[in-house]
């Protein structure tokens, strides 16, 4: 059954060197006048984050050939079979900082292009960082249990074609339970959202 | 419309009766239910309605004999995007059919003539454009068809429920009633914040959902009961209808691997005593909730009295996320997006510039602004399209709810359709005819009407005069169906200079309307002061001596600092505004703005790794001062050619910033900040020229797109801005673009560049398929192409004539090309 992972916008701690890095800042230019400038921006961001994420676990069945049984169906993928070696189960998650953050990038980037940039990229630090809490509440839970995770692994990346947002999707539904949306392209829908698979093997 | 005949003789009392007195009582969880029945995870729950009918059916009829008397139909997913229509193992039809079948063979079995059948209709799933890539008319067809299905099949009313988007509701409601007659509720599911996926806070949910007409208005799922009971408060502070409540069971979270939720039957049915004292009058329960959840809670329940149900005052519009309340502070309604009396305006109408329209509405927000009124009618450009797209558009950038300002029905009416939320009306007057055209529409849709005292014979010049046409559009407003919190009167103001009597008739009317009519009121202000010098001194003080008569909204300018200032007195005066800090803070301001009117202040601190010659404008761009840059500009053109400004000033800037981004030294928010600033220097140039009368310097013109299918156009912009400072004409075709709007826009305008997006692989067939278009019909035409996922490689692959890896490089090739 899905589960809904729930974080506070004040909680998010979001990093203002990533949001520089995004931006193409090379680091040994960054000055403090730019940290204060992200700092202020961050605070300003965090008005419209609505941090929303969803998780479940399923079983997995690694086979011949890059062959992968997923509980939406049979697939085939390098990548996803060797980060995936040794896993009998998996996490399915979904992440998102809402919708209202689209909209707000849209009204700065419509009152300064260089402001919506900036919001851009603390957008992209923002999800990331609820994909982290996310990540590191779930290593609580399985280390209890004396399990270990992989790395996460998400759709687009090496050979895993964008197609398996279809059935990730399917099994885990973050429509109705984080208000993430698949669109036509497979992309979702609101902008700054990330779904992935987390293996996990016993430690 | 083919509305199906809902009018068969009732066996029961009818829904809209029992619904208001006392409690009804809801179904709880199904999804659960199922999946504890070995529903597997991305099975659709609704095929079970055929496969194992006899578990649906029983799960109805233990819920009825646990006491709930609305079933709710097992077609939560049931729609056409998820079910082929006619065909496959499992069609639409057949399903919903099945479902309706197993709610109504549970209600025999168990016996009960008490009990009703809902239609239940979930989210799609999709988000609605602009946020997704769901158009708001094809969601509204994709709930006609399962509706009409339902209604066929004689269900007694249509439960919209679990939605988390005030736009989604919107459609399925109004799909509901261009279906059928039955009653609606709607159900939304608002977070831990209190707010719906999408913004909206309950005030807004109700004032929504009322306006178009639902039997009642709540909240399911997300939360346990205790997280609902400040939702309910509010709903309930606002709704005039019932208000729904139909919590999960807790929070569901995982134990040892497990999915559990926690909150047994007897602990959910004492949560319930403050859900029912916060007003909650329809109650059940979703996600986690069983068959014993809701007999404990019934029985609960039934120890307690309901809240008694009262008619609701509050005049309410919104946007999609909060209400503007006409009460005692009075609401500023911007007056700037109207093209009557400015020439730029219209010149940006028919140059279909909505980023100018864009900007007016921007910077009356950022004045202080409430709401925005939007006009864009000109005689020779398509009203109802503009009105659309600048609706659509605005509430893009803006969260401020919109004032639909048009004389033409067909425009009113496509933009109260699609506007997200309820929006305010202007106007309807005392004539026949316009009552007999709008009202309709605010009873469709939804809306606050302003009604303006004027009928077939004219404007009354007495107060009494006005206040009579007021009385009898109320009359004809209630006949309607359209209650009277939903009007606005504005008695309407004209020049003192013509009338010296005008200003106390229209203050007298404002008085009589609110003692004899307890109507709110609204005034264009400014039209007190027409045809004498320095208006704005006037203005204040008349609006001063409106408010102080109880005028409730002004559509006035909020640029205006008289305006300003007397609404900010007022309310400190009036003890509206709280601990005067608003007043305190306008002060402020305002004492800057007279002491430095040319306060310039960086988005971004400039760039620090770079050389600039000492000259005030390029300075000015290269450190992205916007005002500064203007005003040297205006300075420079006293005495230099508007060529050697861009040329040897604007140019040179824009590439000393330009080769400090190549050797990162310069990073993406200073190149556009300097780039805005090149803008604002650009702009006064361009002013200056169209002054002169003589035409506009342009190198060339080059078409920029993102293609079909790609919605990202932050790098495309960014090329946009950069090749404009650089004195190009550029058409900007926008984003998701047919490959062939971009064939058909090169052949029109005989354009040699053209610049394509795409930020992901996956519309990277869609750019090769627009260069391949381009090949045949335009074979000399150049293409160059960039984004996030394009590589040399990929632009060899798909042959295109440049990739550029940056919008520098952009420019850089368009020199070379139109050099």
């Amino acid at each position: 059954m899905t589960v809904k992972y729930s974080i506070r916008k004040e909680d998010l701690n979001i990093n203002p060197y990533d949001v520089l890095r995004y931006l193409g800042y090379a680091k040994d230019r960054i000055t403090e006048e730019d940290e204060r400038m992200v700092d202020e921006c961050i605070e300003e961001a965090r008005e419209f984050l609505s941090p929303k994420a969803c998780y479940d676990r399923y079983h997995v069945e690694l086979m011949d050939d890059n062959r992968i049984l997923m509980p939406y169906g049979e697939i085939e993928s390098k990548s996803l079979s060797y980060n995936l070696s040794g896993c009998k189960e998996i996490y399915i998650f979904a992440a998102t900082i809402g919708a209202s953050y689209d909209r707000g990038i849209k009204t700065m980037s419509a009152r300064s292009m260089a402001k919506g940039s900036v919001f851009n990229a603390i957008g992209a630090a923002a999800v990331e960082e609820v994909c982290d809490r996310l990540n590191e509440e779930l290593r609580l839970k399985s280390e209890v249990l004396g399990e270990k995770l992989k790395t996460r692994f998400s759709p687009g990346y090496g050979d895993l074609s964008l197609d398996n947002q279809k059935g990730l999707f399917r099994v885990l539904d973050p429509a109705k339970h984080a208000g993430i949306t698949l669109k036509d392209t497979l992309i979702m829908a609101p902008e700054k959202s990330v779904s992935a698979i987390i293996g996990i093997y016993d430690a | 419309m083919n509305k199906i005949d809902t009018s068969n003789p009732v066996r029961k009392t009818d829904i809209r009766e029992i619904i208001k007195d006392g409690f009804t009582f809801f179904e709880g969880g199904c999804g659960t239910i199922l999946q504890g029945k070995g529903l597997k995870p991305g099975e659709q729950p609704e095929k079970w309605n055929i496969t194992h009918s006899d578990i649906i059916m029983g799960m109805h009829y233990d819920y009825l004999k646990a006491g709930a008397n609305i079933v709710k139909t097992n077609t939560f997913g049931a729609n056409s995007l998820k079910y082929e229509l006619a065909n496959g193992e499992f069609p639409l039809s057949t399903v919903i059919k099945a479902a309706i079948g197993n709610a109504k063979s549970a209600i025999k079995k168990s016996g009960r003539n008490d009990a009703y059948v809902a239609l239940d209709v979930g989210p799609l799933g999709k988000l609605l454009k602009p946020l997704g890539d769901l158009p708001f008319e094809r969601a509204v067809g994709i709930f006609k068809t399962t509706i009409k299905i339902g209604v066929q099949e004689g269900v007694d009313l249509i439960l919209i429920e679990t939605m988390n988007d005030i736009y989604e509701a919107k459609a399925a409601i109004l799909a509901a009633k261009e279906v059928c007659n039955l009653p609606i509720i709607l159900t939304c599911a608002f977070d831990e914040s209190g707010k719906l996926l999408t913004g909206a806070d309950p005030k807004t949910v109700v004032a929504v959902a009322e306006g178009l007409g639902v039997m009642a208005v709540g909240v399911n799922c997300s939360v346990g009961p205790l997280q609902m009971v400040d939702v309910v408060k509010e709903l309930s502070e606002y709704a005039s209808v019932p208000v729904v409540c139909c919590p999960n069971a807790g929070m569901p979270r995982t134990e040892n691997g497990k999915t559990v939720y926690d909150v047994t039957p007897d602990i959910f049915a004492e949560a319930f005593t403050p859900l029912v004292e916060a007003g909650a009058q329809v109650l059940g329960g979703c996600c986690g909730t069983t068959p014993d959840h809701i007999k404990a809670m019934r029985e609960h329940v039934l120890t307690l009295t309901p809240k008694p149900l009262e008619e609701k005052k509050h005049t309410l519009i919104t946007s999609y996320t909060h209400a503007v309340e006409f009460d005692k502070r009075p609401i500023l309604i911007g007056e700037r997006i109207n093209p009557t009396g400015k020439s730029k305006f219209k010149q940006a109408l028919r140059d279909h510039n909505i980023d100018y329209i864009l900007q007016e509405g921007l910077t009356q927000e950022d004045k202080g602004a409430h709401v925005l009124d939007v006009n864009v009618g000109l005689p020779e450009i398509d009203e109802v399209e503009m009105m659309q797209e600048v609706v659509t558009e605005l509430q893009t950038v803006t969260a401020l709810p919109l004032q639909i300002d048009t004389t033409d029905p067909i425009a009113m009416e496509t933009a109260l359709r699609l506007y997200n939320g309820k929006a305010m009306i202007n106007s309807v007057n005392g004539k026949e005819e316009v009552m007999e055209a709008i009202f309709p529409l605010v009873k469709k849709y939804g809306g606050v009407c302003v009604a303006l005292t004027i009928d077939e014979g004219g404007i009354p010049e007495t107060a009494e005069g006005r206040l009579r046409i007021a009385k009898n559009i109320f009359k004809r407003a209630e006949e309607y169906g359209i209650s009277p919190k939903d009007l606005i009167v504005d008695p309407l103001c004209m020049s003192i200079s013509a009338d010296p009597g005008s200003a106390d008739v229209t203050l007298d009317a404002l008085c009589l309307i609110k003692e004899e009519l307890n109507g709110k009121t609204s005034l264009g202000v400014s039209n007190i002061s027409f045809g004498l010098p320095n208006r704005d001194l006037i203005n204040g003080t008349f609006f001063t001596m409106a408010m102080q008569r109880g005028l409730n909204a002004a559509i006035m300018n909020p640029n205006s600092r008289e305006m300003m200032k007397a609404y900010y007195t007022f309310n400190a005066l009036k003890a509206i505004d709280e601990n005067c800090m608003e007043y305190i803070e306008h002060a402020d301001e305002l004492a800057v703005t007279e002491a430095a009117p040319t306060a310039d202040k960086n988005v971004v601190p400039a760039a620090s790794g770079v050389e600039t010659p000492n000259d005030p404008l390029i300075t000015a761009i290269v450190k992205g001062l916007k005002d500064r840059a203007a005003a040297v500009t205006e300075d420079y053109l006293k005495e230099k050619e508007s060529i050697d400004i861009i040329d040897n000033y604007l140019i040179k800037a824009l590439d000393i910033v330009g080769k400090g981004f190549e050797k990162k030294t310069v990073f993406l928010p200073q190149l556009l900040m300097s780039a805005e600033a090149a803008n604002s220097a650009f702009s006064v140039i361009k002013a200056k020229i169209v002054a002169s009368g003589s035409k506009e310097e342009s190198k060339g013109k080059i078409v920029v797109a993102t293609v079909k299918g790609d919605v990202h156009d932050i790098g495309k912009n960014i090329v946009k801005v950069l090749l404009e400072n650089y004195g190009y004409d550029v058409i900007d075709l926008g984003k998701d673009v047919d490959p062939e709007k971009v064939v058909e826009t090169v052949l029109k305008e005989d354009i040699k560049l053209v610049g394509l997006s795409a930020l992901m692989t996956t519309t990277v067939p869609a750019m090769e398929e627009t260069i391949k278009q381009l090949r045949k019909s335009a074979p000399d035409t150049k293409v160059c192409v960039g984004g996030a996922v394009l590589t040399q490689e990929y632009s060899d692959m798909i042959g295109a004539d440049k990739y550029a890896k940056d919008a520098m490089e952009t420019v850089r090739y368009a020199e070379e090309l139109f050099a």
